[in-house]
């Protein structure tokens, strides 16, 4: 069930008449929307749906052992409970993700040493939305033991011991221990964001849970319209350009250079608005459910260097990786000076890479952009703030334009990397762009012209987002008053008109 | 903001989305009836325009073949190619000819059959009768297969929703596309490579629904007295299966003409009149129309005869 269907516009509709009617008593609240969750979810794949609940069980019973052992002051009991969590949301990645990967690899590496060794591979259905909701749980267990998260139920004044976070009170927690399960299960397997994220911490969303979420309809006007716009950006024009850019990509052997260099410069901004219109769809639904998530894209091709993309592109995976990989190493390797932060930040790629696939076009995806983080520790630049100036009339400066057209062509490098099925393909494709110029670029009017005119949209509001958040398209002002309603009503039409309606798999559900 | 203010946002919004999907509906209905881009030209004539006696229905391959001036002229009567490509089966076919019946009645319709139109064949189902979109509400047949589809509802609230995607060729289809005076016939030019062809296999089990509908076709065509024939194309490299066996067997039930020129030897083989193995190029589509013409004959006589 993709979130730009009927079938889910029913069942959303269903939820939130029940949902609301249920906002005077918060545990029948919460019990009905993990309910809905587990539904949602069990349309995927029963027996995976199974497989959640019988984590989240299990990472709930460990985050109450390490909160207990911390209470008692016994961090080693407590570090050896963390541990078994991370180790268990590991494996479950590793088995259904990446054991035949790895197997197979080194299989073929034995053969290529002459040693015979065969794997025959498992059939493993990697659950939807795994690689997701395995950080969220391995997040619950390291935030209880970093002591930035007790256990639902209890008040920071009965955090007696001791507190390595020292930050700002937490708000009190309501409710009893019955309700601690309910509430975390909600924050595992809510509907809206366990296929393709964003990535929540345990605190933020734990929060909102600890009471009933009134109906607003100011917050569900603004929800519907992320979901209108992340359906735009989906329907409009990722799909949009995936029937030009497959249609080359898929058959790169019959084109020609400038077909595949087009195709590969569309991709992209294909990848931006298939994840990013995903987003803003979960955002939006998880808004109109009173819930405020976690943002995951923010323009992220208007920045000067590579660590600016990452901190604007699927924020929530960079940032998890950042506070859970990269920071501790970081700390670890402290005495290596810039080398050991290099070395963290290559890790730390290297994960993120991986996590999008088991292929070692990942695993390069992922080394391809660390290397781009090496000038910037060596120079200096890593740790300044960018800011792109602009110039009287607001736009950006010149040499900031050139800077992010290399990053995005930096970007659209690595994506050629990141499209390919397999090494041996990217080599191909590289070599057929290196020597097979004559002919001309492939053209498919109907995509080209729906695409171009709806990316310029994005492109337009993007740029006004960024440089121009007070700007206003100038409108008489009997229209004015209903402005919000017109764009409502203008982009309902554009996604009618230029829409593609065969539900198309969003990309980040293969991950 | 109050429950009351929200509901008259939303009805201001539904309000607005009325107002503009219905202006720019018109603008591209009217868009669409001047488009000259291949498929908005044919199907809308097809559906809206066409006023001639002799009709040809089918999929690319009748597109190709049939070439209107040659039936003109051997029968002093009217003739249009209706045919669209897009591999258009049965469920497009009966919606087309309830439109067609809805404003007239021509004397002959020649139906070039393909297997998709009665096999359950993966690449050609109900989403083919979405070319009706434009046309929702001329006809109860139209209706009906947009509803088949799953998607008149749709199509019936939002007239912009009818011309999804075809902005472009409605936009740009002013200039090129089909010279209209071909009557529908689109040539091919160009003479094919024939080296490594196999046929093309049809293993496909038959589908109950379409199989009904073409039954409903023929027996639409024969209660407003239309003379319907079936007919089968060449191709230039044949499979061994007996592929139109349905067909043959329904001709024969209802007693209409059957013309299988699939495994003719004029032009099985023959590449230098085929543009790919499946279509006809130019001169193969004027030999076989003159051939047709001539074959088709006493049934076109008796007609003259009856009127």
């Amino acid at each position: 069930m993709v979130v730009n269907s009927l079938t889910f516009l029913w069942f959303f509709l269903f939820v939130m008449v029940v949902y609301y009617l249920c906002q005077t008593k918060k545990e029948v609240q919460n019990v009905f929307l993990l309910a809905c969750s587990y539904w949602f979810y069990s349309q995927v794949d029963i027996k995976m749906t199974i497989l959640l609940v019988i984590l989240t069980l299990v990472f709930w019973l460990l985050g109450k052992g390490i909160y207990h052992f911390m209470e008692k002051e016994d961090e080693r009991k407590a570090g050896l409970l963390t541990s078994l969590g991370v180790t268990i949301g590991i494996g479950a990645l590793f088995y259904f993700k990446y054991l035949n990967f790895f197997a197979e690899s080194i299989a073929s590496f034995a053969s290529f040493l002459g040693f015979h060794m065969s794997w025959t591979a498992l059939h493993l259905v990697v659950p939807i939305g795994l690689s997701f909701f395995t950080f969220k749980l391995m997040s619950y267990v390291l935030d209880i033991h970093h002591g930035k998260l007790p256990p639902y139920g209890k008040t920071r004044k009965e955090d007696g011991g001791r507190r390595k976070d020292q930050s700002t009170p937490n708000p009190s927690y309501l409710g009893g221990e019955a309700n601690d399960f309910i509430c975390f299960a909600n924050y595992i397997a809510f509907f809206p964001t366990i296929l393709s994220g964003p990535i929540d911490r345990p605190k933020p969303f734990l929060t909102q849970t600890n009471s009933a979420r009134q109906f607003n309809p100011d917050q569900l006007i603004t929800g519907f319209r992320r979901v209108l716009w992340g359906m735009f950006l989906k329907m409009c024009i990722a799909d949009r350009l995936d029937i030009y850019v497959s249609a080359v990509w898929n058959n790169y052997e019959h084109h020609s250079a400038i077909s595949i260099l087009f195709a590969s410069l569309l991709y992209p901004l294909q990848m931006y608005a298939d994840f990013g219109g995903y987003s803003e769809m979960a955002i939006g639904v998880a808004l109109m459910l009173g819930f405020k998530v976690a943002e995951n894209f923010k323009r992220p091709f208007f920045v000067l260097d590579i660590a600016g993309y990452w901190s604007r592109w699927h924020m929530t995976l960079t940032s998890w990786l950042t506070d859970y990989v990269f920071l501790p190493l970081n700390i670890k390797f402290r005495n290596w000076g810039v080398y050991g932060t290099i070395f963290a930040i290559m890790l730390n790629m290297m994960f993120i890479g991986m996590w999008h696939g088991a292929n070692w076009t990942f695993f390069l995806f992922g080394i391809y952009h660390g290397l781009w983080y090496i000038p910037l520790m060596v120079g200096g630049g890593f740790f300044k703030k960018r800011k792109i100036k602009v110039n009287a009339h607001g736009w950006p400066k010149q040499q900031y334009v050139w800077k992010m057209i290399g990053i995005y062509l930096v970007v659209t490098f690595g994506l050629m990397l990141f499209h390919s099925a397999t090494i041996g393909e990217f080599w191909h494709i590289c070599e057929r762009i290196a020597t097979h110029w004559q002919g001309g670029l492939f053209t498919d009017l109907s995509a080209m012209v729906n695409g171009a005119i709806c990316l310029i949209a994005l492109i337009y509001v993007d740029i006004q987002e960024e440089w121009f958040p007070k700007y206003q398209l100038p409108l008489p002002h009997q229209i004015n008053r209903w402005r919000w309603e017109l764009t409502v009503a203008v982009e309902i039409v554009a996604i009618l008109l230029f829409g593609v309606f065969d539900n198309n798999q969003f990309i980040y559900f293969q991950f | 903001m109050k429950m009351k203010k929200l509901l008259i946002h939303i009805v201001i919004v539904a309000g607005l989305f009325f107002v503009i999907d219905r202006a720019a509906g018109l603008i591209l209905k009217q868009l669409y009836r001047q488009s000259n881009a291949t498929s908005e030209y044919k199907i809308g004539y097809a559906n809206a325009e066409t006023t001639e006696d002799f009709l040809f229905f089918g999929s690319s391959r009748c597109l190709h073949h049939f070439v209107p001036s040659v039936f003109e002229e051997a029968y002093g009567i009217s003739c249009f190619n209706a045919a669209d490509w897009g591999i258009k089966n049965i469920y497009y076919h009966y919606g087309l000819l309830g439109n067609i019946l809805s404003r007239y009645t021509p004397k002959v319709i020649v139906f070039e059959i393909h297997p998709c139109d009665y096999l359950d064949t993966p690449y050609s189902g109900t989403e083919r009768a979405g070319s009706l979109a434009p046309f929702c509400g001329m006809s109860e047949e139209c209706d009906e297969m947009l509803k088949i589809s799953g998607n008149y509802w749709p199509y019936k609230l939002s007239m912009v929703y009818r011309y999804t995607g075809s902005l472009p060729a409605l936009l740009f289809g002013r200039w090129g596309g089909m010279d209209r005076s071909l009557m529908g016939w689109k040539p091919l030019d160009g003479q094919m490579d024939s080296t490594g062809l196999i046929a093309e296999e049809f293993p496909f089990p038959i589908h109950q629904e379409k199989l009904k509908l073409l039954e409903r076709f023929i027996q639409d065509c024969q209660a407003k007295g239309i003379r319907l024939c079936l007919i089968v194309s060449p191709m230039y490299i044949c499979t061994e299966q007996d592929v139109y066996k349905v067909p043959r067997d329904l001709a024969k039930r209802y007693k209409i003409p059957f013309f299988d020129y699939f495994r003719d030897l004029q032009f099985m083989g023959h590449a230098e009149l085929f543009y790919d193995y499946g279509h006809l190029n130019r001169e193969g589509a004027v030999i076989f129309s003159k051939k047709v013409c001539n074959d088709l004959k006493p049934q076109i006589t008796q007609i003259n005869i009856e009127n």
